[in-house]
């Protein structure tokens, strides 16, 4: 690496220039199947955002120890285990959430997010850093998780983490909360997102 | 050391240590979860069932029956009805007469019917006085010859409950799979009835 | 080539290849050439204001001198007179729709219209490409969504829909000539998946009152034959007394326009007699089957959305294949989709489906379809 970025930067990369879901489009599956509810996605952030982290600062600081040809197995096995680490801990404190979840909690070790930053970062960076850098990509998954899960429980059923925003004069739009409110919702996010990115770069 | 022992030391310590963090996270958790599986089983079962004390698990031919118990006396029998709906499986607990006379109950447990339509044969946002009515209409039901399922009139006899208005095929999909249901279930838990007798 | 890069090729006398839009392309790539980008811009901009002097030298007389590929013949057609006999053809059902349904059907055509025009209008001025509003192609999309609902549903949500057809369905592959699949189709669809009960509640033709206060429900023939098996009367199906979307109930209406449609050639005439033929005859082998089971395939032909689909959603110039024999292809594939949909689907209805499905395989079929060039020999 040629440069050292600021610690700040570190963090910050993740919640909007290299946006795990909006600009590099990874981990596309949890994102489009558990947000039809904003609650939901913040669950699903919060795991993933813990996977990342602990997996990141684990693998970071062992990754002198790991020999270069089982790196990827070691990794999985470390992913796993935090998946079910959160898995189990959702299914024994908030077993509504767990179970609206369903497979995807266990599905999370297959999050491309994950291993890839333990590929593109942890596995070349101090922990400190490999930590900054998970908890921003984690951050950056957790907010766009949110903001669809938002707005497909507001557009879907009126109301957000279950507070009735809409009133009765409302007509829910159902296909929000179904799996083409999904593709729809997260096509129009990543178009605002480029379109946005433009004009700053245009500025 | 040469490179394959660093491989294999390496991995092994890892599954191990993940191994052993595993477990004891099991044993901490595991208890959790089971409590919470007992306490929605129970929860399913008073729904379904008219007071009762206690209840006690049946086995008989594969099919599990939750057995209410008034003291000595059987006041009705739970068990699951499980099947086919629109999109996916529909798991319900039904509650019966211990003669299999009359539905006492029932309580859909798992469904991934279609939001806002087909979901409405657990709850009816759109009914503000009893948004349960789809399932409350099955007490007190008469299963002979068997349920049906009408669209757009009012129930006239003891078999007949009003299907939803625009989910015609969850709601023939939850008749069906009781239907059926009850057939086996009768049928099954007689023949136990008649080993112990 | 475009209407507007013919009028750009008309001022300045030369083809519009080569202007800033290359240049532009290969810097917007590379975050670098940020500053590039903008002077391209303003050239361009600077380009579309003042045409080239040099472009004089090239003109002849009256005619300019023009270097481009074939088709060196233009029909008087354009895009707005096509569109606007469209219009027009679609007028008979639409007046039936008011006559049937009074006053609900006129509220729905013009919310449509208005929110599909505004909607196209608003988009035109973010492009800031020149507004389209007045080629008709999306006021046609509104008043064709607006016929393709039952007479109940609320006047917002067909608003809703229109908005939805137009920016998604149209503007966001490119607007018109650049869709995918027909957008007041995909827009009925969102509807359809966003409140399925509200477009499945049908109600019964009222003439007597033009308020339309007393609207009775009511199943469509369809309806009425897949869940309770009643057979309606084909002079009820002909003349449009019987409940379903607003413009789609009489057979006769949607028959006047659709010939005028196929005598003035602005609809390929092998799409609706495939699509109505692959029904009538896929109907007919079901019936001879089982006649007490299936319906008799003129029933088929005269109920539900299939008229109106077959004639003016089905040959949409941009969304249905160019060749003959793909139209050939286009139209039985959608009549085997519909009667698969009507006869065993959850559905009673299927058009909707049966053509956005044929949509999306258009291109395949236009490029499997493309006719030998003159001469090739095959390989």
């Amino acid at each position: 690496m040629a440069k050292k970025a600021t610690l700040m930067r570190e963090y910050a990369k993740g919640l909007w220039d290299e946006n795990p879901v909006l600009i590099s489009l990874l981990g596309l599956c949890p994102t489009l199947a558990v947000t039809n509810s904003a609650i939901n996605g913040i669950a699903m952030g919060l795991a993933t955002t813990f996977v990342v982290v602990s997996s990141s600062v684990i693998i970071s600081s062992i990754r002198k120890v790991i020999p270069h040809q089982v790196r990827i197995a070691s990794y999985i096995v470390v992913i796993a285990t935090f998946v079910t680490v959160a898995d189990r801990f959702l299914a024994a404190f908030t077993p509504e959430i767990s179970k609206a979840l369903g497979p995807y909690v266990p599905l999370i070790v297959v999050n491309c997010l994950i291993l890839g930053r333990q590929e593109a970062f942890s596995s070349k960076n101090s922990p400190g850093r490999s930590f900054l850098d998970a908890l921003g990509m984690g951050t950056g998954f957790l907010l766009v998780l949110f903001v669809l899960g938002a707005i497909r429980e507001l557009l879907g059923s009126g109301s957000i983490l279950n507070f009735t925003i809409l009133g009765d004069w409302f007509m829910p739009w159902m296909v929000m909360i179904l799996p083409p409110g999904a593709f729809l919702t997260l096509g129009l996010l990543i178009g605002l997102s480029n379109w946005i990115n433009e004009r700053r770069a245009e500025a | 050391m040469n490179t394959s022992a660093k491989m294999i030391l390496v991995l092994t310590l890892i599954t191990m240590i993940s191994g052993g963090v595993l477990s004891s996270w099991d044993g901490y958790t595991a208890p959790k979860i089971e409590q919470y599986r007992l306490e929605q089983l129970r929860q399913a079962v008073g729904d379904v069932l008219p007071a009762h004390e206690d209840y006690e698990k049946v086995e008989a031919d594969g099919m599990t029956f939750y057995v209410g118990k008034e003291g000595a006396a059987t006041v009705g029998i739970a068990f699951l009805a499980i099947g086919n709906g629109f999109q996916g499986e529909i798991r319900m607990m039904v509650g019966m007469r211990p003669d299999f006379s009359e539905i006492t109950g029932l309580s859909v447990l798992e469904q991934v019917e279609t939001p806002g339509l087909g979901t409405k044969i657990v709850t009816d946002p759109s009914n503000k006085e009893n948004p349960d009515w789809f399932t409350d209409q099955f007490k007190g039901l008469v299963p002979q010859p068997k349920i049906e399922a009408l669209k757009n009139q009012a129930p006239q006899n003891d078999n007949e409950i009003q299907a939803i208005t625009g989910a015609t095929i969850s709601s023939k999909a939850v008749v069906d799979i009781l239907n059926s249901a009850i057939e086996q279930a009768r049928k099954k838990y007689n023949s136990t009835k008649e080993q112990v007798s | 080539m475009t209407d507007e890069e013919k009028k750009q090729q008309e001022e300045t006398g030369e083809p519009p290849s080569s202007d800033g839009k290359s240049d532009d392309k290969q810097t917007s790539d590379s975050k670098t050439g940020t500053k590039k980008k903008a002077r391209a811009r303003k050239k361009k901009k600077a380009k579309k204001k003042k045409p080239d002097p040099r472009s004089k030298l090239f003109q002849l007389d009256r005619q300019p001198f023009i270097l481009a590929p074939s088709p060196h013949q233009y029909t008087e057609d354009s895009v707005p007179k096509i569109m606007w006999s469209v219009v027009g053809a679609v007028a008979p059902a639409a007046i039936m729709a008011v006559y049937y349904f009074g006053m609900p059907a006129v509220w729905m055509i013009l919310a449509c219209i208005g929110a599909a025009l505004g909607t196209e209008a608003l988009i035109n001025r973010i492009k800031g490409e020149g507004y389209t509003i007045g080629d008709g192609s999306a006021a046609i999309t509104g008043l064709l969504l607006a016929l393709t609902l039952p007479p109940s549903f609320p006047v917002s949500g067909g608003i809703i829909g229109s908005v939805f057809a137009i920016a998604i369905g149209k503007q966001i592959f490119g607007g018109l000539g650049a869709n995918i699949f027909n957008p007041a189709l995909l827009g009925r669809a969102f509807l359809q998946a966003s409140f399925p009960v509200a477009m499945t509640t049908w109600t019964a033709p009222n003439t007597a009152k033009f308020a339309g206060i007393d609207a009775v429900s009511a199943a469509t023939p369809l309806g009425q034959f897949k869940f309770e098996n009643i057979m309606t009367q084909y002079g009820d199906l002909l003349t449009g007394n019987i409940g379903g979307s607003l413009g789609e109930t009489s057979a006769i209406a949607i028959l006047i326009g659709g010939i005028y449609l196929l005598v003035k050639k602005y609809a390929d005439w092998r799409i609706p007699v495939s699509f109505l033929g692959s029904v009538f005859i896929l109907g007919g082998i079901f019936w001879l089957i089982n006649p007490a089971q299936f319906p008799d395939p003129i029933f088929h032909l005269l109920s539900g959305g299939l008229m109106f689909g077959a004639f003016f959603m089905a040959t949409d110039m941009v969304t249905s294949p160019i060749t003959p024999k793909g139209a050939w292809i286009f139209g039985a594939g959608a009549g085997l989709i519909l009667i698969i949909i009507r006869l065993y689907g959850g559905l009673p209805e299927g058009v909707m489906y049966s053509i956005l499905l044929m949509n999306s395989v258009t291109p395949l079929i236009n490029r499997y379809t493309r006719p030998e060039i003159f001469g090739e020999v095959r390989a």
